[in-house]
């Protein structure tokens, strides 16, 4: 007697007969192309204001009902994303048994029926006898990279040979790529959090301020598990995250593309100079961060991502002194904006006069010019000095930031601009991501898997060599699971050179 | 510049190609062929030489950069890779046919260039955009653009070859008609604002997208409907490439003002005209030019019928171009797009329009592999996928851009 299923047996079966069709996986995708198209056409997560702005007040109320204002993280889209990566995962653990016994499957000779089932063969006789046939076969057979197995029974000589076996692989590298991506972005989602920091050149930070709070410690700290760490302003500003370590920002600079007139004004890279310091204040580490090349300390990364003006800071602007005629470096000296400093090495009072964030020189004349910059962006920033002996003026100079080594010194000392410092700051982008490896792997396997799938073909061949009154009777046949107008070509060259 | 000359003399040798292939279509001589193929080859080596050229000027100008970050660029490197592959595909399938369609598109592409002189400076790069993680992400996406819109050429054809008839003259009227309403409701709810003019556009979508759904599932049934399918996307991509051709030629005219991104000029000349009477003769000869295909297309079809492959091979060669764009484009543009975001803004993916169209040509293309394991979608299904995913490749190279930048104003980072 059959057993009866139960009703959660039958519900379960049916449930994953339903997420094992590949016709729901196409479902799907056509779906997630079409409802995509809203979240594009639609700004995403802009102001309530900007959007009354836009749209009359019942459209903004129908709209954000459906959630098209942050479409892609509405329940339903992601629940879209959660079919899908069910859907691949049970096709993936419904057929992946199958294809592993393909795999595992030892190589056999083939019988009468088998030959008969395949499409791909063709018999002709060599010349020559059995073994002459025998050693033609397989010596094809090696130049093409086949390793066949050998059977041997009374006038029949039978070989089996396969390729690209694990071709078959590919697809299942592809859809667990995508699996992982999936559960790596919500990894991220539940753990990690996006943040900025505008930094002063100068000052140093403990936290950072999150433009979204991980969903993990919100939701500890709901049901009451945990608390978060999160340090809430209480005058309703925006949340921070501390760090558990200070991160100073020690300067930031912009680079200008040099135009044969000098700095065009179009920047050509961001840069700061960042120091982590531990809770002790003792320094862990440097780094020189550039727009995509990040500093990551602890699993929280800061991106250059823009930077600004600081109208009220005092500037100071860090100089060189070297003697002329000298490989000697020098030194830097740092001298507040319309302040003086003495320099003992040249026996000097330096007076940082102007400052200047476009200045020019003359290379005919050597005459100063200056610019208007836009946003007063430092493209040559310039700064005039007045050089004094005991309180006597001695003369005045300029030192800008593409003239080192400036000719126009009098004395036997070279004065030259290091930094303006002080009157920035950085901006960063903060992330904490503990899924992005995930993410990567699967980054990886989806650049790999498709190669594999679509690229190889698992290819097999099977050759019978029969005595017949004398004559060696040769078939040979083939078949493959991927690429067929491909392998009849390979197949035909083969039967070309057995035949020779 | 050398570069420039070496580009202008590969476009000529296009053109040779052009006017050899469309003769060899005519005149089925295979001398005539031979010599397509050949001047073909030529102009692939001279444009090699002169991408690579300009490679290296690059270098002498001091800034050093792969020549693929500005439409220019990537104009004159979606040529290269059409005609690269195009060669491949002749080569394989040993047929040339296919040059007669691929070619012209090819030295349009490049004739638009040399005529009007668009901005060929070497230009240097904006921080973000200095990253290899870019250079490869843009070198894949085109190669895959490339082979879908090879893809794409091939399906045109198997569509054609697919229809029976032309069918009842009710289906072009009522997509003359169509466009008569709908172009003008567009122009008059985009002048009534920003929310007249969304509710346009997804109405649009909305449209167009079920046209679609109901040409994949019943397209094997009506034949009458994926014929018109094929008038109108031979009319969208000529209408494209002349409405741009147009605008080229008249921006470089007007000297444009320094600076300005001419992508702001895009159909300005034609669609986005500012006169009235403009907009009525460019419609009109959109009108005229959809017509004219749905009502010559089956004389073409009797034309060809002798000369071009099977519709199983047809079919074949779609699904073998996709089978190689998809796994490029899946690396090359998804993966090494994402990984070059996260290392300059952190995030790996911010669904933004660009992304997101992206994605969404990927969804298409991978409908379009999974497709053939659903019972009963077969080859006029599968070419119907596949021209939809080419609008899907063109929509996120210039509509993101064009369309969707017109509605409200992005930044320009996805640039």
């Amino acid at each position: 007697m059959e057993r009866q299923k139960g009703i959660v047996e039958i519900v379960a079966e049916k449930v994953w007969k339903f997420f094992s069709s590949v016709k729901l996986a196409v479902i799907l995708l056509i779906i997630l192309a079409i409802v995509s198209v809203i979240g594009t056409v639609i700004q995403q997560n802009e102001s309530p204001e900007k959007y009354l702005r836009e749209y009359s007040e019942t459209t903004v109320q129908v709209f954000e009902m459906l959630g098209f204002f942050d479409m892609y993280h509405t329940w339903w889209f992601v629940i879209l994303l959660f079919l899908l990566t069910a859907n691949l995962t049970v096709c993936t653990l419904e057929r992946f048994p199958h294809t592993l016994r393909i795999i595992a499957a030892p190589l056999k000779p083939i019988d009468d029926e088998g030959l008969k089932a395949l499409q791909l063969k063709k018999e002709l006789t060599v010349k020559g006898g059995m073994e002459k046939a025998e050693e033609r076969v397989l010596q094809v057979f090696k130049a093409h990279g086949y390793r066949p197995l050998e059977t041997r029974s009374a006038g029949l000589f039978q070989l089996a040979a396969q390729k690209g076996v694990y071709s078959r692989l590919g697809v299942y590298v592809t859809h667990v790529s995508i699996i992982l991506i999936f559960v790596g972005a919500l990894t991220g989602a539940f753990f990690g959090f996006k943040a900025f920091l505008n930094l002063p050149e100068g000052q140093a930070s403990s936290v950072v301020y999150l433009r979204n709070e991980p969903m993990w410690d919100q939701i500890m700290a709901a049901l009451g598990i945990a608390e978060s760490p999160v340090i809430y302003n209480p005058d309703g500003g925006v949340p921070a995250m501390p760090l558990g370590y200070y991160v100073q920002c020690n300067n930031f600079d912009v680079d200008y593309y040099q135009g044969p007139q000098g700095p065009t004004g179009m920047p050509s890279e961001y840069h700061s100079t960042l120091s982590v310091y531990n809770m002790d204040r003792e320094k862990v580490l440097d780094k020189r961060i550039r727009v995509n090349d990040p500093l990551t300390y602890r699993g929280i990364t800061f991106y250059q991502s823009s930077y600004g003006p600081m109208p009220d800071a005092p500037g100071k602007v860090f100089l060189n002194i070297r003697p002329k005629n000298s490989t000697d470096v020098g030194e830097t000296v740092a001298i507040e904006a319309g302040q003086a400093a003495y320099v003992p090495s040249i026996k000097r009072t330096i007076r940082a006069v102007s400052f200047a964030p476009f200045g020019m020189r003359n290379p005919a004349t050597g005459e100063v010019q200056f610019y208007r910059s836009n946003n007063d962006e430092y493209i040559n920033p310039t700064v005039e000095l007045e050089i004094l002996n005991n309180d006597r003026p001695v003369y005045k100079t300029f030192v800008m930031k593409t003239d080192k080594g400036s000719p126009y010194m009098p004395e036997d000392y070279i004065i030259s601009y290091v930094h303006y410092f002080g009157t920035r700051y950085t901006g960063l982008q903060v992330t904490k991501d503990p899924g992005v490896w995930v993410v990567y792997t699967g980054f990886i396997m989806l650049c790999i898997g498709p190669f594999i799938a679509f690229f190889g073909s698992h290819r097999k061949l099977w050759v019978r060599v029969q005595d017949r009154k004398g004559q060696a009777v040769v078939t040979i046949a083939g078949a493959a699971n991927r690429n067929r107008l491909g392998f009849e070509r390979a197949f035909n060259q083969i039967v070309e050179e057995i035949s020779k | 510049m050398e570069s420039s000359l070496l580009f202008t003399i590969a476009t000529l040798i296009y053109l040779a190609a052009m006017v050899l292939y469309i003769s060899f279509l005519s005149f089925k001589k295979e001398g005539i062929g031979l010599a397509a193929s050949v001047s073909t080859h030529i102009g692939l080596g001279v444009q090699t030489i002169a991408l690579a050229l300009r490679w290296i000027e690059s270098y002498q100008m001091g800034i050093g950069r792969a020549p693929l970050t500005n439409l220019y660029e990537s104009l004159v490197f979606f040529t290269w890779c059409t005609v690269l592959v195009y060669l491949v595909v002749e080569h394989r399938y040993k047929t040339r046919v296919f040059g007669a369609f691929v070619m012209p598109v090819a030295f349009l592409a490049l004739a638009f260039i040399n005529v009007t002189g668009i901005n060929t400076d070497i230009s240097p790069l904006v921080p973000a955009l200095k990253s290899n993680w870019l250079l490869y992400h843009v070198l894949l996406s085109f190669i895959s653009y490339s082979t879908f819109a090879v893809a794409f050429t091939v399906s045109m054809l198997y569509l054609l070859m697919d229809a029976e008839e032309r069918g009842s003259a009710v289906n072009i009227y009522a997509a003359l008609g169509a466009i008569v309403v709908l172009a003008p409701l567009g122009y008059v709810m985009a002048g009534l604002g920003p929310n007249f003019k969304t509710t346009f556009w997804l109405g649009l979508g909305a449209l167009v997208i079920a046209w679609f759904v109901y040409l994949v599932v019943a397209g094997a049934r009506n034949k009458s409907q994926t014929y018109l399918f094929w008038s109108v996307c031979v009319t969208l991509a000529a209408g494209l490439l002349l409405a741009m051709g147009i605008d080229f030629v008249l921006y470089e005219l007007k000297a444009n003002p320094a600076g300005e991104s001419y992508r702001k000029h895009l159909f300005e000349a034609t669609f986005l005209n500012p006169s009235t009477s403009v907009l009525v003769l460019a419609w009109a000869a959109v009108l005229g030019f959809l017509w004219l295909t749905w009502s010559q297309g089956m004389r073409l079809k009797a034309r060809l019928k002798q000369i071009i492959p099977s519709q199983e091979l047809l079919d074949d060669m779609t699904y073998r171009m996709i089978a190689f764009g998809w796994p490029l484009f899946s690396a090359g543009g998804l993966v090494m797009g994402a990984v070059w975001a996260n290392s300059a803004w952190g995030t790996y993916w911010s669904w933004d329009p660009k992304e997101t169209w992206s994605l969404i040509t990927w969804f298409i293309y991978s409908i379009y592999l999974h497709a053939r394991y659903v019972r009963g979608w077969k080859g006029t299904q599968m070419a119907i996928i596949s021209a939809v995913g080419f609008i899907g490749v063109i929509f996120t190279y210039l509509g993101v851009n064009l369309v969707l930048s017109g509605l409200h104003a992005y930044g320009g980072i996805a640039e």
